[in-house]
């Protein structure tokens, strides 16, 4: 670019600066070396020569204009195309005098940098100007370069399309590296299931929420998208310009209109069926999680805690009840449910497991209207516990649901369970087979 | 984030559980302690899973007290249930053996004198199990068994163990700890007799070595507890002979009391064990109600 850039006024620059002291062929020709030989940018070769022929390269006027991101703290001559992001006062003293001075942030398409107007009185800017600044200079403040705007510099304002829009490339990442509080990223993954929900913002409004669960080859996340992209089941989605947040040590992708959502060919990932198995885990990788939303566990129930079995809840607050008294609701007509509060345990770690009432029955062979029977006839509703106990533990388990995690530790509420067969001989021969090596 | 993590239930073997001598006490208030095995399992809880042998009861009828041997294919745990397990307590009162039982509980020591350490589980839970689920535990078992030789196997090739450079290599860093820790307080570990125990375990449970029966696994059980205890009355009687320099024997009554001591036995097994001794021409009477050692 800067081969291309028409050296005259530069070298007429330099000129004037050194005082004739070099011909106009030397300087192009120390012009060239140092830009299209060594790649030094315009601005600071300029400076170097006049250094090196011992000018003041404060005498410089004319510089290239250079983006934010390229500022090294020390440029003289300085202009610059950008936008007014802020813009306050305040007052200093010089030389026992009070004196107003501006300062904010100023940003172009590559970056922001803070500023300081040092003369007010012919410069006019305000927020959100587009402007182009010549003959600035640059210094670092706090260890960062900062855009000075002196005597000699001057401002005006320019055409808003001159300064392209800030635009950071987002970061890709993989569904299993998402963290809390990240942002500007761009996620390649398949909707595992979506639903739409009305929620109410902070500000009162109704607004359309479309969240579900997705899924790429490293693992599952949920996402909430605030805006109506038309996103179904099974689509394969590029997003870009989402950012992150926690719930419960289980990380959520959300974005909003502003993001770009682009729709890919199906075969970009795999199919649903083996994106589900994507996210098996041990306990202890999920202990470092926090958290895993859908995740598979296997391992063995070692507990069931009491609260399980057969129990009864407020029919005003679903709090279990204890000897048909709320705690809140005091005496109430209890609605019966079953349940299992439970731990598994796979070697690395160990959490807590909830088992709801369609899968208890699942687990128990029998309805919640028999276990009812069982309990009457036998005068105590421990025994739906006991039988709980009987069926699980020791019992190798697969339990499929989302893992979350507090100060108790981690939690998992089943989606689905099922009893693990094992293959006792081939485990037991391959591993005799590593062995033997 | 601070979050309090259950402790895990290791599946060990019973023999390398009752080969560690080094109990690392929690340092802050209400933190756990942790029995280190020879090979670097840091155990708080267990989870076993063997044949339930026998059990005493060493409490009265009303408000029974619990010992057990849960024996797997490599030795036996010795389980304990008191007033604060009552769950487990009536579950193995209703208990007959021999059977096939789960076993969950914490790690327990016990240190009668300078030289024997002693440990067992105490149950929080003890289940009956099927022969199915056994040998899943016993896959389990080696499964962890082998992470442990396998880490052995790394540490080896290092000047000094290095917990960071096994953690790189992509071992847990809490067994990496506890390698390190057990490779700082056991003396030559036999890595060989861990990798046969290995082997043995997990043939044991292919059909071709055909598994050995329930009563057989308790009659093997018995005949190696009475040996235990037959060497080791002998240990206390030469003990009392060197000590006291005694030349015609030490009184029964005495090698009785201190044995029962030491050993969770009844007096029936000790004047079986005494009278197999004498049969067998180990011990004699040179007086009436001394014994002595037939060398
Ligand atoms: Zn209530």
């Amino acid at each position: 670019m800067q081969e291309k850039e028409n050296l005259a006024p530069h070298i007429e620059d330099i000129n004037r600066a050194l005082n004739e002291k070099l011909s106009e062929e030397q300087i192009e020709e120390e012009l060239r070396t140092y830009t299209e030989r060594y790649g030094v940018p315009l601005g600071s070769a300029k400076r170097s020569i006049v250094k090196k022929y011992d000018g003041d390269p404060q005498e410089l006027y004319i510089s290239t204009d250079k983006k934010i991101e390229d500022m090294e703290g020390d440029e003289q001559g300085l202009n610059l195309k950008c936008r007014v992001v802020s813009i306050d006062d305040k007052e200093i003293e010089v030389d026992d005098q009070p004196k107003q001075i501006w300062y904010g942030i100023l940003g172009d398409d590559t970056g922001t940098i803070p500023y300081t107007l040092w003369e007010a009185k012919s410069i006019d800017m305000e927020k959100g100007d587009t402007i182009k600044i010549e003959n600035a200079y640059v210094n670092m403040w706090n260890e960062k370069p900062q855009v000075n705007i002196g005597s000699k510099a001057s401002v005006k304002k320019i055409d808003e399309d001159e300064v392209p829009q800030f635009e950071r490339q987002p970061q890709k990442l993989s569904l299993k590296d998402l963290r809390e509080d990240m942002r500007d990223l761009e996620i390649t993954a398949r909707v595992m299931s979506i639903e739409e929900k009305t929620v109410n913002t902070q500000d009162g409004e109704e607004k359309q929420l479309y969240s579900g669960v997705m899924a790429d080859e490293t693992g599952k996340a949920q996402f909430s998208a605030w805006h109506d992209f038309g996103i179904s089941e099974d689509d394969v989605l590029k997003v870009k310009g989402g950012y992150v947040r926690s719930w419960r040590g289980v990380p959520q992708y959300s974005f909003d209109e502003n993001a770009d959502v682009q729709f890919l060919d199906d075969d970009e990932l795999p199919n649903k069926e083996e994106l589900q198995q994507t996210s098996a885990y041990t306990i202890s990788d999920l202990a470092k999680r926090g958290g895993a939303v859908d995740a598979i566990v296997e391992a063995v129930m070692i507990d069931i805690k009491s609260g399980s079995g057969l129990i009864f809840r407020c029919p005003e607050c679903n709090r279990v009840i204890q000897k048909g008294a709320c705690r809140v609701h005091g005496k109430v007509d209890g609605k019966a449910d079953l349940r299992v509060k439970g731990i598994l345990d796979d070697g690395t770690g160990a959490l807590t497991v909830v088992i709801n009432r369609e899968l208890t029955e699942d687990i128990l062979g029998y309805d919640i209207d028999r276990a009812m029977d069982i309990a009457k006839d036998e005068m105590n509703q421990e025994v739906i516990r006991d039988d709980i106990e009987e069926k699980l533990i020791a019992q190798p388990l697969k339990v499929r649901g989302n893992v979350t995690s507090d100060d108790y530790g981690l939690m998992l509420i089943a989606d689905e369970v099922d009893r693990q067969s094992i293959d006792v001989e081939k485990e037991a021969r391959e591993m005799l087979d590593e062995v033997r090596v | 984030m601070s979050m309090i993590n259950r402790e895990v239930a290791w599946r060990v073997f019973a023999s390398e559980f009752n080969e560690s001598t080094l109990e690392i006490e929690g340092t802050e208030e209400r933190a756990p302690s942790y029995l280190v095995t020879p090979l670097g399992a840091k155990i708080n809880r267990l989870y076993a899973v063997g044949v339930l042998t026998e059990k005493e009861n060493i409490g009265d009828p009303e408000e029974p007290m619990w010992r057990a041997r849960v024996t797997d294919q490599t030795g036996t745990f010795f389980v304990s249930a008191g007033q604060y397990q009552p769950e487990v307590t009536s579950t193995l009162t209703n208990m007959e053996p021999p059977i096939f039982v789960a076993v969950v509980g914490k790690a327990n020591t016990y240190k009668p004198d300078d030289e024997t350490f002693l440990t067992s589980i105490r149950a929080e839970i003890i289940k009956e199990v099927s022969e199915e689920q056994r040998d899943n535990w016993i896959i389990e078992a080696a499964r962890s068994l082998k992470n442990r030789l396998d880490v052995a196997m790394e540490a080896s090739k290092m000047d000094e163990v290095s917990v960071e450079e096994l953690v790189e290599l992509g071992f847990d860093e809490n067994l990496a700890e506890g390698f390190k820790q057990a490779s700082e307080h056991y003396d030559s570990i036999d890595f060989n007799r861990y990798e046969r125990m290995l082997e043995d375990s997990l043939r044991y449970v292919l059909p071709e070595y055909e598994s050995k029966s329930i009563e057989d696994i308790e009659q093997e059980s018995e005949d190696e507890r009475d040996e235990d205890l037959e060497a080791f009355i002998l240990d206390v009687i030469a003990d009392f002979e060197e000590r006291e320099n005694l030349e015609n024997g030490v009184d029964y009554e005495r090698v009785k009391e201190k044995v029962m001591e030491e050993k969770e036995i009844t007096q029936e097994d000790f004047e079986e064990s005494v009278n197999n001794l004498r049969s067998d021409g180990k011990l004699y009477e040179p007086v009436l109600g001394n014994l002595k050692r037939i060398d």
